[in-house]
C-alpha cells in the first residue's frame, strides 16, 4: 500500500513535470535536428538534447555508452549488464512488458524502446504522462547503423554516433563470402529450435567465414528435426552459455546421431556479446573467428 | 476383420513413417542408416505406443467420467506436468533425464491431488468432482507455472512451454525402453476392466446390481488411466487431442462395447498419431510442425465426417 501510494505520487509529480516540456515542443520549432522517425512510423521530436533517458533493451543500453550518452543513462532493464558503468544505473525491471510506472519514476525525458506489441502499448502510456519516446527495431546487423543515428541525434551525440553507425553499416554491407567451415546455432533441444537466415547471429557466422547450414531458412528462427540436423552435418554446434559445459543432450543417444554433437565440437558463445545485437559486434565476429580456428 | 484392417494400416504407417524423411536415405541403406535406427525407427514406434496410450487411457477417462468431453489431460494432468518441468528447468536439475521426470511426478501428484478431492466427504470419485477437481488443480498449477516463468531470471523457461506443447523429437530406444515397460500394467487393468466398464456405462447403480465393484472398478481405472497417461507426458509432452477424438472415432465405427473399444483404440490411437509425427516432420522440411497442429488438421475432418454420419442416420 505504501509503495503504491508513493509510486502514484511520482507519477503525479512526473505529470507536472511533463507538460511545460510538451508545450515548449510545440511552440518553438525544434532546434537543429532533434527530430527523427521512428520505426513504428512516429514523429518523435526533442526540443532539447535527452538528458535523463531509460533504455528498455541492453542493445539499446550498449549502443548509448558507445556513442558516449552512457551519462545520460537513468534507467535501464534487469539484462543491460554491459558495459560494466550500466550495471551502476538503476533497473526498471526486466522490460518485458516494461513496468510504466517505474520507467516513469526515474524522470525520464526520452525512453527507448525496441518495436514490439507491448511496448508500442507501454509507449503510448509514456506518452499520456508527457515523455517522449522513441521505438527502434534491433533484430538484425543491418539496423544497428540507424539505430545509433538516432539516438545519436535525440542525444545530441552525433559525431560519434555517426561513426560508430559507419562501421556497423560498413559490416552490414560486406558481401557474404562464408568459407568452408558450417555451423548449426542449437538454441533448444526438445524440440530442436536453430537460428535461420533472418537472424543477427546467421549474418555474424558469414561474416566469421563460417556457414550456418540453416542459411535457406528465412526466418530468424524455427524448428527443425534432429534427421535434418544430422543430414546437414554441420562441423560445429554453437551454443549461446556463458560456461564451457557441453549441454545436457549431448550424451543422449538421439542426439549423437548428429556427428558434430558426438565428437563434442562445441562453439561456446557467451549470451552478453553474442546473445543480441550491439556495437561489438566487430569484436564478435573476431570472437567467433578465434573459436572456429581454434575448434573446440 | 476390423483387427486386420487396423493392423495393415499401422504396418503401412510405421513403414512409412521409416521411409520418409527429410534427410535423404537411399533405399538399398535403409537397414544400415543411423538415421533410421537411431531417430526415425524409436519416433514412430514412440509416437505409436504414446498414440495407443493415449487412445485407451481417453477410452477409460470418458467411461469413467461419463462425459463425451473427457480426456485423458483433463484431470489436471497436463497442469502438474508443465509444473514439474518448469521447476526443473527453474532449479537447474542435472541431468539429461531431469525435466520428463519431473513432469512425471508433477503429473501424478496433481492426479494424486484430483483423486484425493474425488473421495472427500465421502464421494466415491463423482464424475462431478472428479471433473471440477481436475479444472481447479490445472489451473492452480498452471498459476503457479507461469509465475515462476514470470519471475525466474532463466530465459530458457520459455522454451519449457515449447517442450510441454509435445513432439516426439526427443524419440530414442531408452524412451521406447520406458514406455514398453511401464505401459503393460496399466493397459492389462484397463483390458480386464473392459467387461465392468460396459456396465457402468448403465449407470452407478445398474452395475452394482448387476455385479460390479463399482467402488474398485473406478479406483483401478482412474489410475491406471492416469499413470498411463503420465507416462505419454514424460516421453512426449502434452498431446492433445487424440485421447478426446480416438475413443469417439472409434465408438461410432465400432460399438460401445469396450472389449473391442481398447484395442481399436490404441491401434487407432497409434495410426494417428504415428502418421501426424511423419507428416510434421516432412512436409515443411527442412522446418517441422508441431507435432500436434497436424494431429488436429488430419483429425478432426474425420470426426467431422463420422459425426454427420451418425447424427443423420
Amino acid at each position: 500500500m505504501g509503495r503504491w501510494a508513493h509510486r502514484t505520487h511520482l507519477t503525479g509529480l512526473l505529470l507536472l513535470a511533463g507538460l511545460p516540456a510538451c508545450r515548449e515542443a510545440g511552440r518553438a520549432p525544434p532546434r537543429g535536428n532533434l527530430v527523427v522517425t521512428d520505426d513504428a512510423g512516429r514523429r518523435v521530436a526533442l526540443a532539447a538534447p535527452a538528458r535523463r533517458v531509460v533504455s528498455l533493451l541492453p542493445s539499446f543500453t550498449e549502443l548509448l555508452f558507445a556513442i558516449g550518452a552512457g551519462d545520460r543513462l537513468v534507467g535501464r532493464t534487469t539484462w543491460c549488464d554491459y558495459p560494466p558503468a550500466a550495471v551502476r544505473v538503476p533497473s526498471v525491471g526486466d522490460g518485458m512488458p516494461p513496468n510504466v510506472e517505474a520507467v516513469a519514476a526515474r524522470h525520464p525525458d526520452l525512453v527507448v524502446l525496441y518495436r514490439s506489441g507491448p511496448n508500442i502499448t507501454a509507449a503510448e502510456q509514456l506518452e499520456r504522462l508527457g515523455i517522449k519516446t522513441v521505438l527502434l527495431d534491433l533484430n538484425l546487423l543491418e539496423q544497428l547503423g540507424p539505430a545509433a543515428r538516432r539516438l545519436g541525434m535525440l542525444t545530441d551525440r552525433r559525431a560519434a554516433a555517426d561513426s560508430l553507425a559507419h562501421l556497423m553499416d560498413s559490416l552490414a554491407a560486406q558481401p557474404l563470402a562464408p568459407g568452408p567451415q558450417s555451423l548449426v546455432f542449437i538454441v533448444w533441444d526438445n524440440p530442436p529450435i536453430v537460428i535461420g537466415a533472418g537472424s543477427y547471429l546467421d549474418r555474424l557466422a558469414a561474416l566469421a567465414g563460417a556457414r550456418n547450414v540453416f542459411h535457406d531458412i528465412a526466418s530468424p528462427s524455427a524448428q527443425v528435426s534432429i534427421e535434418t540436423i544430422a543430414a546437414r552435418d554441420p562441423e560445429f554446434v554453437a551454443v549461446l552459455s556463458d560456461s564451457a559445459v557441453p549441454p545436457r543432450y549431448a550424451t543422449r543417444p538421439e542426439w549423437r546421431v548428429v556427428r558434430a554433437v558426438r565428437a563434442k565440437r562445441f562453439l561456446f558463445l557467451p549470451g552478453q556479446l553474442f546473445g543480441r545485437p550491439g556495437p561489438r559486434v566487430a569484436q564478435a565476429v573476431r570472437e567467433l573467428r578465434r573459436r572456429l580456428d581454434q575448434g573446440p | 476383420m476390423k483387427y486386420l484392417l487396423l493392423a495393415v494400416a499401422a504396418g503401412v504407417t510405421l513403414a512409412a513413417a521409416v521411409l520418409f524423411g527429410p534427410a535423404d536415405v537411399p533405399l538399398r541403406d535403409i537397414m544400415s542408416s543411423p538415421i533410421v535406427w537411431q531417430l526415425r525407427l524409436p519416433r514412430a514406434v514412440l509416437a505409436f505406443l504414446v498414440g495407443g496410450a493415449l487412445g485407451v487411457s481417453g477410452v477409460a477417462l470418458q467411461a469413467l467420467v461419463r462425459n463425451p468431453l473427457a480426456d485423458p489431460f483433463l484431470l489436471g494432468l497436463s497442469g502438474g506436468a508443465g509444473l514439474g518441468a518448469v521447476a526443473a528447468i527453474a532449479l537447474d536439475l542435472p541431468g539429461p533425464w531431469a525435466l520428463p521426470l519431473a513432469a512425471f511426478v508433477g503429473a501424478v501428484s496433481a492426479m494424486a491431488l484430483v483423486y484425493r478431492l474425488g473421495l472427500t466427504g465421502g464421494a466415491e470419485l463423482d464424475p462431478r468432482v472428479l471433473l471440477l477437481g481436475g479444472v481447479a488443480v490445472g489451473a492452480f498449477a498452471a498459476a503457479i507455472t507461469t509465475a515462476i516463468v514470470s519471475l525466474a531470471q532463466a530465459t530458457e523457461l520459455r522454451n519449457a512451454f515449447l517442450w510441454l506443447w509435445g513432439g516426439f523429437s526427443g524419440a530414442s530406444w531408452t524412451t521406447v525402453l520406458v514406455i514398453l515397460v511401464y505401459a503393460p500394467l496399466p493397459l492389462g487393468i484397463l483390458v480386464a476392466a473392459a467387461r465392468p466398464l460396459d456396465l457402468l456405462a448403465l449407470g452407478e447403480e445398474p452395475a452394482q446390481y448387476l455385479g460390479a465393484d463399482v467402488r474398485r472398478l473406478k479406483r483401478l481405472v482412474y489410475l491406471a488411466a492416469s499413470l498411463l497417461t503420465a507416462a505419454a507426458v514424460a516421453v512426449a509432452g502434452v498431446i492433445g487431442f487424440v485421447g478426446l477424438i480416438v475413443p469417439h472415432l472409434c465408438r461410432l465405427v465400432w460399438g460401445r462395447l469396450h472389449r473391442a473399444l481398447f484395442p481399436t483404440a490404441f491401434l487407432a490411437g497409434g495410426i494417428l498419431l504415428a502418421a501426424a509425427d511423419t507428416l510434421a516432420r516432412t512436409v515443411v522440411a527442412p522446418r517441422e510442425l508441431p507435432v500436434g497442429i497436424v494431429t488436429a488438421l488430419l483429425g478432426v475432418p474425420v470426426f467431422a465426417f463420422l459425426l454427420r454420419r451418425w447424427t443423420a442416420s
